[in-house]
């Protein structure tokens, strides 16, 4: 395999030359400039989905075209990698934080198809439960909570909020974000003569005998015991930092008819704007100076 | 000499009052409060005392008129030699320490203890005594009683340094020091905006002075390659007065450039004097100086820092002589001064303003007298003008005590009744100022006239006029303030004007004073502390004119003429003008060993005097007959010469030509400077630092907005950057 | 030699990631700036469990690993984060990121 640097190298350059990556790149950052919520009509935002989309579609063909021949997982690798990126693409695109959540629900399901393609049928069934089991309802149970309070705070229509609605600079983040993904192609694909190694293949056998999970677990509660017991105190570290905050937030909600202190106006000291205001008196003075 | 206790412990003369100035200024504010003039009287007294021990030991040493002088004609050899047992008879120079040593620039502090020296500091430290005491009285209860003794110490000190110094640069530091004083003193009263501008009107112009003073000394450096007055007389070295005496070995070795350049040295260090002393271009500062509180009036702006000049000229004596254009130069300057400010004093109607002028116009004499090299009778007018006008603008004070702060002498008459020692001791001042016989300023005077009719009869008869006018306007002043009917300034016209110079609000300081002030209605308080020194003052007036009683074994010109200045500077007017040289009164020596000279100087001075006494009668009579006897006819000699009143109440307009022809130019170029480095200087400076403000300003705008989200943004940037970088 | 299975496992990594940081650089919505670093942690993921796969042969489970503690970092920051995030909205009432700009120095 080492043999053939020079054939890979032109065969790349004839295909997914960085031009190709870089002319993919601008396509799909233009269309994902036009899909980013916006002020813009839906017509406009659905032609950038299509463009992202197309662009899409041609990375997928010029790869396909160059991995010819190559065994490979076939369509289901197609399959979820196509719904984790256009799910992905939704999540970042959708204007509603809810449907936003459950597209990133498809794109963990779809990760984690993928994750048992790579043999790795634990960490799927792990990212499964975590993040669309805990984390996700997590997230939902929040923006369920924020969206309720700010739609009966303001009265906003179905539209949903202004800042769910208007993207920060799409322009310059795209820009930023597509020129790294360029850069990143390019590396995956140009600079890959270190990845391939010759012991790949023996994986499977060795991962086989006695079941992948089995193995896993021996090697995590041998290997990297010590790291795993202290994920386990970072998790509990956390529990408790997020009870506390959890506490200060019951306790300020609770306080919604706080006793109130402040019976007047605050009233500067001598017209000085810089004296500590005085609550409770019309009269600071007397208030400054306790007779007791 | 050297036995001399006194010349050994020389160096307790300055530093004594430096000690109590140091004392006062740093304990007054807190500790000393109304006590702070003890330091001063303590310091300024032990070196009076010491001063005259010095003067009396080096009498007591003094043969009597030296057989060491030179006789007229005689073939003198001006080798250094010579000289030094010549200069050691009664001179010494003693250094305290090695002060400035930069390769051949070489400075000592030490004191060159001769007679002039002697002279001047009895009349520093004796005037300057008896004055801190009147100012314990006059100042009590001002707000900065502690400060002004302070300064007036530092005073004492810088003005001793400056007649004690054996060299040109702590001659200058004694110069500078002095000027210091006499602005922090001037603006003593910093709170009143004219005060103030006074202050820094006598800075400034002094500072035009000391200007061409130091690029003298520096000169005097560069060519003489020393700044000693004299050697050490030992013989090894020399100083500047030996070396500048023409046709000796020195000046003939000189390199070319140098020989033409020594001739600029007493034009520029005649600047200096003329600054300090305040002639005739330089002069308008001294008329604002009253500002300042009488007592610095009468010790600095009358008694001792404006006879500086004097003094360094006769010091510099062999400098000046050679150079027959500056002593012409100062000769004219000095007369015409003594005319014009005597002139513009007829017309001054606050006492301080008539006296400032008149000590411009007596300064202006003793310009003249030393112009035409009678240092003598330049030094000995310099003692008795230090007495009389000591006594003058102290007695003034008295009467601005007694009249709150009132010095217009259109608003009061016949204090006589109301002031009568204050009178009594006026009237001697005046007498001595207007140059009536018996009293001091008749004999100095008298003698600058000699001068005047040896040399040339133009300066003479203007001196002559001038000493008629002076009699004119001391007894105009003397006649309208003291004589006739009783007038006071009231306080309801004045509106509670209190306190002697000015509004320096102390009534609730002194209750005593006030009480004293308005108890009285006539406000007759003269205190004995400020009566006592005048009196000592009214008897120096009085009598200082015999110091110098020609007929004499000893005298006061011949005990001057022991000074080396005055023998060096004698050998170089010998060498010069061997031919004309009449010697008037330079040294005693002369008139009492040469009978020829003697008899027709005796004749001269009879002549002079009776001339001197007719002028000062006439003016005396002039003032009578115009402000006692009809003061209306007065009026009416004003009103029929408008132009020239006005003229003379404008003071010429000298301030305002010098507004318009110096300031004005001055302060436009300033404008253009301040335009140049405002716009062009800065705007490059501004420009050089707007670049990198503008980036980081666009920096911050672009990248700081609080937003986490442009922070990422930001920082990925940087990623993309530096993986391109790494990959590419 | 053509391109790689890993390079596309990679490359699936790569999209997700970005497109993870493109969310987070323009969605002014807080939960959704939090999905979207989410988005970014499962780029990551994909990318560690094939480098396990394909690329470190006998250390398999490396990668797997890894992705254990990722799991366990990013459930500990959505705690931590929704937490946060409630208090913030508490206290403006809204969930624009753009409200605490006057946090800058």
């Amino acid at each position: 395999m080492l043999s053939l640097p020079s054939t890979f190298s032109l065969l790349a350059a004839s295909v997914l030359s960085p031009v190709t990556i870089l002319i993919l790149c601008v396509v799909a950052g233009v269309g994902t400039v036009l899909l980013l919520p916006g002020k813009r009509e839906a017509t406009i935002r659905w032609i950038g989905g299509v463009i992202l989309l197309a662009a899409l579609l041609i990375f997928i063909a010029l790869i396909v075209r160059e991995g010819a021949g190559q065994r490979g997982e076939g369509v289901y690798f197609w399959l979820f990698s196509g719904i984790a990126v256009i799910s992905a693409i939704r999540v970042v695109s959708h204007a509603k934080p809810v449907y936003s959540a459950l597209y990133f629900v498809l794109t963990v399901l779809a990760v984690a198809g993928l994750f048992v393609l790579l043999w790795a049928e634990f960490m799927a069934a792990a990212l499964i439960l975590i993040y669309a089991g805990a984390i996700l309802v997590t997230y939902v149970f929040v923006i369920m909570l924020a969206s309720q309070a700010h739609s009966g705070a303001s009265g906003q229509a179905a539209e949903g909020a202004e800042y769910d609605r208007v993207s920060r600079e799409p322009v310059l983040a795209t820009a930023v974000g597509f020129a790294l993904m360029g850069v990143l192609l390019f590396v995956i694909f140009e600079k890959s003569e270190g990845m391939v190694r010759a012991g790949a293949a023996l994986a499977a056998d060795a991962v086989m005998e006695g079941g992948a999970v089995r193995a896993l677990g021996a090697y995590l509660f041998s290997d990297q015991l010590l790291t795993l017991e202290l994920a386990g105190v970072l998790l509990t570290v956390s529990m408790v930092g997020a009870v506390i905050i959890a506490r200060r937030y019951v306790a300020e909600g609770a306080g919604e008819a706080r006793p109130e202190v402040i019976v007047s106006p605050a009233t500067p000291l001598d017209d000085d704007p810089h004296s500590i205001p005085v609550y409770g008196t019309r009269n600071p003075v007397a208030k400054a100076y306790p007779e007791n | 000499m050297e036995g001399l206790f006194a010349v050994r412990i020389s160096y307790l003369i300055p530093l004594l009052p430096l000690i109590g100035a140091i004392v006062a200024g740093f304990l007054g504010a807190r500790w000393l409060k109304e006590k702070s003039h003890w330091p001063i009287w303590i310091g300024v007294g032990l070196s009076a005392v010491l001063s005259f021990v010095l003067l009396f030991g080096m009498i007591g040493k003094w043969p009597g008129h030296a057989a060491a002088v030179p006789k007229p004609g005689e073939e003198v050899s001006l080798e250094t030699r010579v000289l030094s047992t010549q200069l050691k008879a009664m001179a010494m120079s003693v250094n305290w320490y090695r002060w400035i040593e930069a390769g051949d620039f070489k400075v000592e502090a030490g004191a060159l203890i001769d007679p002039l020296t002697a002279v001047m500091l009895c009349v520093v430290c004796g005037i300057g005594l008896l004055i801190t005491i009147f100012a314990a009285g006059y100042m009590k209860g001002e707000k900065g009683y502690f400060r002004f003794f302070a300064y007036l110490g530092l005073f004492i000190f810088a003005m001793t340094v400056l007649v004690m110094a054996n060299n040109f640069v702590l001659l200058y530091l004694g110069w500078e020091g002095v000027g210091l004083c006499s602005y922090l003193l001037i603006g003593f009263y910093f709170e009143r905006p004219a005060a103030r501008e006074a202050a820094k009107k006598a800075f400034l112009v002094n500072r035009i002075g000391d200007f061409g003073f130091g690029l003298g000394i520096m000169l005097i450096f560069v060519i003489f390659g020393t700044v000693s007055f004299f050697g050490d007389g030992a013989g090894t070295n020399s100083g500047v007065l030996e070396l500048a005496i023409p046709g000796g070995n020195f000046l003939g070795a000189l390199e070319p450039w140098k020989r033409q350049a020594i001739p600029w040295i007493p034009f520029l260090l005649m600047l200096g004097a003329f600054g300090k002393s305040a002639q005739f271009p330089l002069y308008v500062w001294l008329p604002d100086a009253m500002e300042g509180p009488t007592p610095v009036s009468a010790l600095i702006h009358a008694a001792t820092m404006v006879t500086a000049g004097v003094y360094m000229i006769v010091r510099c004596g062999t400098l000046f002589v050679p150079n027959s254009g500056a002593m012409f130069t100062i000769a004219t300057i000095g007369t015409f001064t003594a005319i014009f400010a005597a002139v513009i004093a007829l017309r001054q109607f606050d006492l301080k303003k008539v006296f400032a002028y008149s000590t411009i116009s007596q300064l202006g004499f003793m310009f003249a007298a030393v112009g035409l090299w009678s240092p003598v009778p330049g030094i000995f007018h310099l003692v008795t003008h230090a007495f009389f006008k000591a006594l003058l603008f102290l007695s003034s004070g008295v009467v601005m005590h007694a009249m709150l702060g009132h010095l217009d002498m259109r608003k009061m008459s016949g204090l006589r009744k109301v002031l009568p020692k204050t009178h009594l001791l006026m009237l001697g001042g005046c007498l001595a100022l207007a140059g009536v016989p018996i009293f001091a300023g008749f004999w100095s005077k008298d003698e600058i006239l000699v001068s005047a009719w040896v040399y040339n009869k133009g300066i003479f008869l203007v001196l002559l006029f001038t000493a008629f006018l002076t009699a004119y306007y001391t007894f105009r002043l003397y006649f309208r303030v003291f004589q006739g009917p009783v007038m006071v300034p009231t306080e309801a016209a004045e509106g509670h004007a209190h306190g002697h110079d000015e509004e320096h609000g102390h009534e609730p300081v002194d209750e005593h004073l006030q009480g004293q002030a308005h108890a009285a209605a006539e406000h007759s308080h003269e205190p004995a502390i400020m009566i006592w020194p005048l009196v000592v003052l009214a008897v120096g007036a009085a009598l200082a004119g015999f110091l110098n009683w020609p007929e004499r074994e000893k005298s006061l010109g011949g005990f001057l003429g022991e000074s080396p200045s005055l023998i060096l500077a004698h050998l170089a007017t010998d060498a010069r003008y061997n031919a004309r040289f009449v010697l008037p009164v330079p040294f005693g020596a002369e008139e009492m060993e040469l009978k020829a000279v003697r008899d027709q100087m005796h004749s001269v001075h009879v002549v002079v005097a009776v001339l001197s006494i007719l002028a000062a009668g006439l003016g005396i009579y002039s003032a009578y007959s115009l402000h006692l006897k009809n003061r209306s006819r007065g009026e009416e000699l004003v009103a029929r010469y408008p132009g020239l009143t006005r003229a003379l109440e404008a003071k010429f307009w000298v301030d305002e030509v010098y507004q318009a022809a110096v300031v004005e130019p001055l302060r436009g170029l300033g404008r253009l400077f301040y335009a140049i480095d405002r716009y062009v200087v800065d705007g490059i400076v501004w420009m050089v630092g707007f670049v990198p403000q503008l980036f980081g300003f666009t920096l911050k705008l672009s990248t700081q907005r609080g937003s986490l989200q442009g922070y990422a943004v930001t920082m990925l940037l940087a990623v993309v950057v530096i993986l391109l970088v790494l990959f590419l | 030699m053509t391109v790689l299975v890993l390079q596309r496992y990679l490359a699936v990594g790569a999209i997700l990631f970005v497109i993870g940081l493109i969310g987070f650089m323009t969605r002014r919505n807080l939960i959704v700036l939090f999905l979207s670093t989410e988005l970014m942690f499962q780029g990551i993921a994909v990318n560690f469990i094939a480098f396990g796969r394909y690329h470190l042969g006998q250390a398999f489970f490396h990668g797997q690993a890894f992705v254990v503690f990722l799991l366990v970092i990013a459930a500990a920051e959505a705690s931590l984060a929704l937490g946060l995030v409630v208090l913030l909205f508490r206290r403006k009432n809204t969930l624009d990121a753009d409200a605490w700009r006057e946090l800058k120095g």
